[in-house]
């Protein structure tokens, strides 16, 4: 069967990546979750804790005690929702990302004293409903990203951690760094392509 | 899988992932995302990127008592949070499928309903109130084979196509469908003509105020700051 290697070398991607995203901080998530367990809440406080206030402290208008409080939530909320966490789908610092984002979200429109009360996580969860499966191209995609992030060029990489570590738009970053905004745009592309990560609208309209 | 063949750029994604959206536009992607399985692939590779970099930071050093916080916090009642409202069908009034909308649009309907402008013989505009003073967010309904008013946009306008089907000189939009019309772009949407049709649209806040009575005809002009 000409498919059988094609085949054979999928299930062992499969099993490699099944093997790499079990990290021991997707285990401790899932100990948090399932038994309300302080001793793995403990030992992953102690590894992101530090990592979310070096990753908001980034985001130049945080400063450190702000940069706390807000790691402080975070974590709160990753014990809280912990159970929700699904070591298939995600990975644990993804999933303790998307968290933080979400707390500075409602963080800055509570600032803003926005007059309607729409959480984050309510945006970014219904987006996620229909999701039951982890794409084979996801979980290549997540490889891609760890072991190229690193290497992108420095111009490349630096557009890129702004627009997270700051939770920016790419617009937003283009003034702040006064670089055109064509400019960053094609840093994006050139580091989205770098990291193999085709994007659908891309795909069908070329000419884009 | 379903048919959707116009997707947000990557731009978008990647604001999305940052957190970088307003909400009006942020729930314009999820709507999107809602009906298309490739581009809420890409979203979670995108948060990967965010995951990635959260591993790879340099820590900072956490006050001393920062651990001890969060610790005698973890046993406070967690605050209740208010279940989604799935709102009667009657409310979300003139959407004869509302059952099929995405739950977040269900959820930002107004308690008290949806208030249905009619802004030609077969278009309605209904605003999504999100608190936001520089993106307004609506839904509109044009009539199974309606024909909004020809109209241009002073703002860029995001439009997802919540239900049925409409064209306009450019193509055909179905459902889940997310276009994104620049300033100066103009165009006649024409809803098919057996489905009425849905759209959530975000409007950006024109820089340009128009008069009265060509207001009142633009559906797309009809932001008023709140």
């Amino acid at each position: 069967m000409i498919t059988a290697s094609k085949n054979t070398s999928d299930v062992h991607k499969v099993v490699m990546l099944a093997e790499a995203r079990s990290d021991i901080w997707s285990e401790l998530l899932v100990k948090v979750g399932a038994g309300r367990d302080r001793e793995a809440f403990g030992e992953l406080f102690a590894h992101f804790a530090p990592l979310l206030k070096g990753f908001l402290m980034k985001g130049s208008s945080l400063g450190p005690e702000r940069a706390e409080e807000l790691v402080q939530e975070t974590m709160i909320k990753v014990w809280r929702k912990a159970d929700s966490f699904n070591a298939t789908k995600s990975s644990a610092s993804t999933w303790i990302y998307t968290v933080a984002r979400n707390c500075r979200i409602d963080w800055l429109r509570r600032e803003a004293k926005s007059s309607r009360d729409i959480e984050a996580e309510d945006i970014y969860e219904s987006s996620e409903e229909n999701t039951s499966y982890t794409s084979l191209v996801q979980i290549r995609n997540r490889d891609l990203i760890r072991e190229n992030l690193a290497l992108l060029p420095p111009e490349q990489l630096e557009v890129i951690a702004k627009i997270y570590f700051e939770g920016k738009s790419h617009s937003e970053v283009a003034a702040e760094l006064t670089l055109p905004l064509g400019t960053v745009k094609s840093r994006i592309r050139l580091a989205l392509n770098r990291l193999q990560l085709r994007m659908t609208a891309e795909e069908n309209t070329p000419d884009v | 899988m379903s048919n959707v063949s116009r997707h947000p750029d990557a731009n978008f994604l990647l604001d999305f992932a940052s957190g970088g959206l307003s909400a009006a536009q942020a729930i314009a992607v999820s709507a999107h995302l809602h009906f298309c399985s490739s581009c809420r692939s890409q979203a979670e590779s995108l948060n990967d990127i965010g995951g990635r970099l959260l591993a790879d930071v340099e820590p900072a050093v956490l006050s001393a008592n920062c651990q001890a916080a969060v610790f005698a916090a973890l046993d406070s009642p967690v605050p209740v949070k208010a279940e989604i409202e799935r709102r009667p069908a009657e409310v979300v009034r003139g959407l004869t499928r509302s059952d099929q909308l995405p739950a977040l649009v269900r959820q930002i309907t107004p308690v008290d309903g949806l208030r249905w402008r009619r802004l030609s013989s077969s278009l309605q505009v209904a605003r999504l109130p999100v608190g936001e003073q520089r993106y307004e967010l609506a839904l509109h309904h044009i009539e199974a084979g309606g024909k909004a008013p020809a109209h241009d946009h002073r703002g860029t306008e995001i439009t997802v196509v919540l239900q049925g089907s409409f064209s306009d000189e450019a193509g055909v939009y179905h459902q889940g469908d997310f276009m994104v019309c620049e300033p100066g772009y103009t165009h006649t949407p024409v809803a098919t003509a057996n489905a009425e049709c849905v759209c959530l649209s975000v409007l950006e806040a024109p820089i340009r105020l128009v008069g009265g009575f060509k207001r009142l005809l633009n559906p797309f002009l009809s932001f008023r700051p709140a």
